[in-house]
């Protein structure tokens, strides 16, 4: 099977799309809030600018992030703080780099299941006694469940398909920043095809579980069957 | 008093600015016709639409101008029914019952409220397996277990269809004797059978705001110039026939026969309708006349409605009658005010 080196990047892979996805649950929540229930000025610029991963080639993201998160960056001086010399080539730049690059792909499904709450079903629930936190709580998150799933497994698949921004920021420590479809890169370019196939079938496999997951259970959701 | 309020705000384009007094107890309608802002008026008191101004409630100030301070929804201790029954469909129904009592249900006796709204049968069921009418039952009784102080229903009987609208206007009738009520329609029938007092409203404006009673007799305002203006007395059930399907009903003492298929208790207390176009008007008293209710009146108001017809508002003991006639009767029998006249009642309905 796959090797321990391997096996520890995989490992970097599957922690980088947990914490990745955590931050981005926390971090859209609001966002996907003020973006799906209120109409303000700047707003469609700041969708843009946030759907921008979509689009632009990871490499351009990975260059401006090296730039941001590297020693003459601020994330020299943050690093500084946390005894590091820079925020590049480190796990917790890994986060930043691929929050930036994953975050439409959580904030899209949260923006859609917020836009479809009714207002009224909102309204009700203060009448009823329900403060803020209370009705996110109690009323919010489970009627948007399904959006937070989505949100979730997506992000989660995303991260973990990750390459160009890792590449550039992340460099390749074992144990630190060599997730696995860098492993896999390095695998080819040193001609080692047999580990190279096993790492591949292993990610192939894992992201078609999850997706296929997903989809079912949106299936089941949308006919209704399991209510 | 227990709400008071001046406020004024905005929906859309119309401007909603109005003050009252709403009565300790009973049924307030409050009534015009769509898009008067009647529904943004109910949310504005509620706290659900912003707005500026004055809100006290029993000596609490809801929202407060120059203070600035706004009491949240959620701390108001008031119950709810919007046109749709909007129940949380995440939740069955005992589950939506369960979100109102753990949040404000101290201490109340939820057996009776479920007894009272007759949803015992229905706690189990998914949300989106009720009718209507059952849905805004669940609706009823979440907004009762709650403890509220004032209960504020916007339309809740739009969702509602027709057979099952009669023992839910009576649960809210009965909710009505403990908490007051403000209620949202522009049914003339819910108005009828609900309303203590009523507030008319019109363009954003409070137009009027008083008893039932005087309010469907103002000759100047909008429900005597309706087609189905009518007047409503207040009377005490007698005896009934059975052979004849005869309920008796004595309003000040005077008695009306009405139709009815069943005998009411003695002794219960009724309203009557009657539309201004089923009575008319004699000099002398009629005899042998196939109309069973004819009692002496006196004439209080003449007023031209146009279109050849004059509404005339005619005392019967204290209460008030309303008699739609056409404008040549009027002149030829010289009706004039103060004169004592003989009322002929076509038709009286129970409400």
């Amino acid at each position: 099977m796959l090797s321990n080196g391997d096996w520890l990047a995989l490992w970097v892979s599957i922690q980088l799309a947990f914490v990745t996805v955590l931050l981005l649950l926390l971090i859209c929540t609001p966002l996907a809030w003020v973006m799906a229930r209120r109409r303000w000025p700047g707003q469609a610029l700041l969708e843009a600018t946030l759907a921008l991963p979509l689009v632009l080639p990871p490499s351009v993201l990975g260059f401006y992030l090296l730039l941001l998160l590297g020693p003459n960056g601020p994330g020299g001086w943050i690093g500084d703080l946390a005894g590091l010399r820079s925020l590049a080539f480190s796990f917790p730049g890994l986060v930043i780099g691929s929050v930036v690059y994953s975050l439409p792909f959580v904030l899209q499904p949260l923006k859609n299941a917020i836009a479809n709450l009714e207002e009224d079903q909102l309204a009700m629930a203060a009448v009823c006694g329900a403060g803020p936190l209370d009705r996110f709580c109690s009323l919010v998150f489970p009627q948007a469940r399904l959006g937070y799933l989505s949100a979730a497994m997506l992000g989660f698949a995303h991260t973990l398909g990750e390459f160009g921004v890792v590449l550039m920021i992340g460099g390749s420590l074992p144990g630190e920043t060599r997730v696995a479809s860098v492993a896999l890169y390095e695998h080819v370019e040193a001609g080692d095809y047999a580990n190279a196939h096993r790492l591949a079938l292993v990610l192939l496999v894992a992201s078609l579980l999850m997706l296929w997951g997903l989809f079912r259970w949106q299936r089941q959701r949308t006919s209704g069957s399991w209510l | 008093m227990s709400l008071e309020f001046a406020i004024k705000g905005r929906a859309g384009t119309l401007s909603v600015e109005a003050s009252g007094k709403l009565p300790d107890n009973g049924v307030t309608v409050l009534f015009g016709p769509s898009g008067t802002g009647k529904s943004t008026l109910l949310r504005m008191l509620a706290g659900l639409h912003a707005c500026e101004g004055m809100i006290r409630f029993d000596d609490e100030a809801w929202q407060d101008e120059p203070a600035k301070t706004v009491l949240p929804v959620w701390q108001r201790p008031l119950g709810m029914l919007l046109q749709h029954p909007t129940l949380f469909h995440h939740l069955s129904v005992r589950g939506n019952i369960q979100y109102v009592q753990k949040r404000r249900g101290k201490g109340v006796n939820l057996e009776a409220i479920i007894e009272e709204t007759r949803i015992g049968h229905l706690l189990d069921r998914a949300v989106h397996k009720l009718s209507g009418g059952e849905a805004q039952r669940v609706a009823l009784a979440r907004a009762l277990v709650g403890n509220p102080e004032l209960l504020l229903l916007d339309e809740p009987l739009s969702a509602v269809d027709l057979p099952h609208r009669e023992s839910l206007l009576a649960m809210i009738q009965r909710v009505a004797q403990k908490v007051p009520v403000l209620y949202v329609t522009h049914s003339l029938d819910e108005l009828l059978l609900l309303a203590d007092q009523v507030w008319l409203m019109d363009q954003g404006r409070l137009t009027a705001q008083g008893p039932v009673t005087t309010a469907l007799v103002s000759l100047t305002g909008p429900l005597a110039q309706r087609s189905d203006a009518s007047s409503m007395l207040s009377g005490v059930c007698g005896s009934f026939d059975e052979a004849d399907h005869l309920q008796t009903v004595l309003v000040d003492g005077a008695a009306f026969m009405v139709p009815l298929a069943q005998a009411k208790p003695e002794g219960a207390l009724v309203r009557l309708r009657i539309a201004a176009r089923d009575v008319s008007l004699c000099r002398v008293q009629p005899m042998q006349s196939s109309i069973l209710n004819i009692h002496p009146v006196t004439v209080q108001e003449v007023t031209p409605t146009g279109a050849g017809q004059h509404l005339v508002k005619l005392a019967l003991h204290s209460q008030t009658l309303l008699a739609r006639l056409s404008s040549r009767s009027v002149r030829e029998l010289n009706i004039m005010v103060g004169e004592s006249l003989f009322a002929q009642v076509k038709a009286a309905a129970l409400v």
